[in-house]
């Protein structure tokens, strides 16, 4: 069985880890042997080519887009900040339909100034979702700890309940699950298909618990999983979750300064064994998941 | 309340926008006259030119066609090709402006229109693919035709309908699990109802079907299989579904004025329906059996 073969497919890399220009992160990371990338808006916006060039860079990866984060602080505000949000999120959604990305990541807003009342947010998520739909996409909304008000995956569950959009989800970080390992016994009473990613980061730190998250949150010494000290937390979630049913994607949501000044493929090796570790050691996986054939890429052809 | 009037106007929930049905349906083609050969086939009649642009106006009984073959410079809309597409879908409504307000406020996307001197400025929303929904609330005692549209000298402005032809529904193709996400848009934007999934029309029975407020048409989300290839293209409106009180007078009449129907072990014409033959590639038209007792 070759690393294309395809029973690690659901886990894949974020262009944020790596150093260097898109082009060479995306060769790093095929090369590694995923066949997926989150895309990090920064590192689109800030490639040399402009927008099109980095279309064109996803394109000629062979890479299959996983999803754009972050739109910020977008919602419980009102009047003009709204309406400024509003059309942030225009560009946003724009941006992942021309990349080809299914799914805008959202963080909770750290905006002191939004709203705290719950069918206020859910409200604006809703809007943000029903703004998604002609475009195709989802909007996978995360709960963090450096929220202003939804601070973790369960206040997220509940507010896109309320907005009860279907291309509405949440996505979920390890960062939580360290933070708060009791959350993980609630993690069943949340719906699979709800869950739209699941971003994983081992942690150097032996408690990260008092470290902020989200994505603002200072870089840290956040590495791959199976690499920290919070392996088994780590581990403990994917299993949890497998056992949940979900069938999504995983991105590794790594950085850190160290790997920010290492050569992209030699980070990426380093992603690929984490990769390894969890789909054999973690999951045992040992023929592909089911349901998860992948189209033949041009690269491979 | 802003407006005290506003008080003694009743608005339905069920029907927030008051839309009333169709005003038309927009084709964009550059071959605009192979597509109205196509209409006269259907029964249409061409009866008034837009003032400024390569736009035609196509009617039949109380249904209009605009054929727009006029290049756009604006990024993002459908620009006029070989093959024949449907562009636009004019709601009528009780207040174009609050209307169109309405839908922005729920996360429906603008689409900005340049109109020239003198010319109507119609509301636009961004719906399926690059297609568009227009929002006109002139079509009782003035209408929109009047003021950009210059009458064919000569020709009848108010063609009889062939076999009581008149707006069934819009059939919209839809990519893979997309079906809720494209209910909640209609339903929220603009007030449309799903029907139970035992209620059927025509002989192309796939899909979801959602109910107009008004009652006067429906829309059907057909969902292309899961092993298909998705992207974008694969999300459009697909055709026209157009009511008859008697779909085999129907096609008879059309058969002879040279429409051919698909006859197939599968799809063939009955009572229920009949599917026309493509033209030029993706120009079809399905009847449906409507003799009003559904609506």
């Amino acid at each position: 069985m070759t690393r294309f073969s395809g029973y690690l497919d659901d886990f894949g890399m974020v262009t944020l880890t790596l150093a260097g220009p898109l082009a060479a992160k995306f060769k790093a990371i095929r090369e590694a042997g995923f066949s997926h990338v989150m895309l990090d808006a920064k590192d689109i916006a800030a490639d040399a080519g402009g927008m099109d060039s980095a279309v064109q860079a996803v394109k000629a990866s062979g890479l299959r887009v996983s999803g754009l984060q972050w739109l910020l602080d977008f919602e419980g505000l009102t009047g003009r900040q709204h309406d400024y949000k509003v059309e942030v999120a225009k560009g946003m959604l724009q941006m992942a339909h021309a990349l080809g990305a299914p799914v805008l990541l959202a963080a909770a807003s750290t905006n002191p100034a939004s709203s705290s009342d719950l069918s206020a947010i859910a409200r604006d998520l809703r809007k943000l979702a029903m703004m998604a739909v002609p475009l195709g996409l989802k909007v996978a909304y995360e709960g963090h700890g450096g929220a202003h008000r939804i601070r973790d995956h369960f206040a997220a569950w509940d507010v896109v309940w309320r907005a009860d959009m279907p291309n509405l989800g949440i996505a979920i970080d390890t960062a939580h699950a360290v933070a708060s390992p009791s959350s993980l016994d609630d993690l069943d009473l949340l719906e699979a298909y709800k869950i739209f990613v699941v971003r994983l980061a081992d942690f150097m730190q032996p408690s990260d618990a008092a470290a902020p998250t989200g994505p603002r949150a200072p870089p840290g010494l956040r590495v791959f999983p199976g690499e920290g000290h919070q392996s088994a937390a780590v581990a403990d979630l994917v299993r949890r979750l497998a056992a949940l049913g979900f069938r999504g994607d995983y991105s590794f949501e790594v950085f850190n300064d160290d790997y920010r000044q290492l050569p992209p493929p030699l980070v990426a090796g380093r992603a690929w064994a984490a990769c390894e570790w969890l789909g054999e050691d973690v999951l045992r996986r040992s023929v592909p998941l089911p349901g998860r054939l992948r189209l033949r890429q041009a690269s491979e052809a | 309340m802003n407006n005290p009037i506003e008080r003694e106007i009743q608005v339905h929930a069920s029907n927030p926008l008051g839309l009333d049905g169709i005003e038309f349906i927009e084709y964009a083609s550059s071959r605009p006259q192979a597509v109205g050969q196509v209409l006269e086939m259907m029964g249409f009649r061409p009866v008034a030119r837009h003032r400024s642009r390569e736009v035609l106006l196509y009617r039949q009984g109380a249904m209009n066609v605009v054929i727009n073959a006029h290049a756009s410079a604006r990024p993002g809309s459908i620009e006029p090709g070989e093959r024949p597409v449907i562009a636009a879908v004019a709601f009528r409504v009780r207040d174009a402006a609050a209307a169109y307000h309405r839908a922005l406020e729920r996360g429906a996307w603008a689409v900005p229109t340049h109109v020239e001197v003198m010319e109507l400025h119609i509301p636009a929303l961004h719906g399926v693919g690059g297609s568009r929904i227009y929002f006109v609330d002139r079509w009782r005692e003035f209408s929109i035709w009047d003021v950009d549209f210059v009458p064919i000298p000569g020709v009848d402005q108010h063609p009889p309908a062939l076999c009581g032809l008149h707006w069934f529904g819009i059939v919209q193709y839809i990519n893979c699990d997309r079906t809720g996400d494209w209910c909640e848009f209609y339903r929220e934007l603009f007030g449309f109802a799903e029907l139970p999934d035992d209620k059927r029309f025509g002989v192309m029975p796939n899909g979801k079907i959602l109910a107009s407020p008004c009652k006067s048409f429906y829309l059907q989300l057909v969902e292309s299989p899961p092993f298909m290839v998705q992207s974008d293209d694969e999300e459009t409106l697909q055709r026209i579904g157009l009511g008859t009180p008697s779909v085999p007078e129907a096609v008879a009449a059309l058969r002879e004025r040279g429409v051919e129907f698909v006859e197939s072990s599968q799809v063939h014409s009955n009572e229920r329906g009949a599917l026309t033959t493509h033209w030029m590639g993706s120009l079809v038209f399905e009847l449906v059996h409507d003799g009003g007792e559904d609506k």
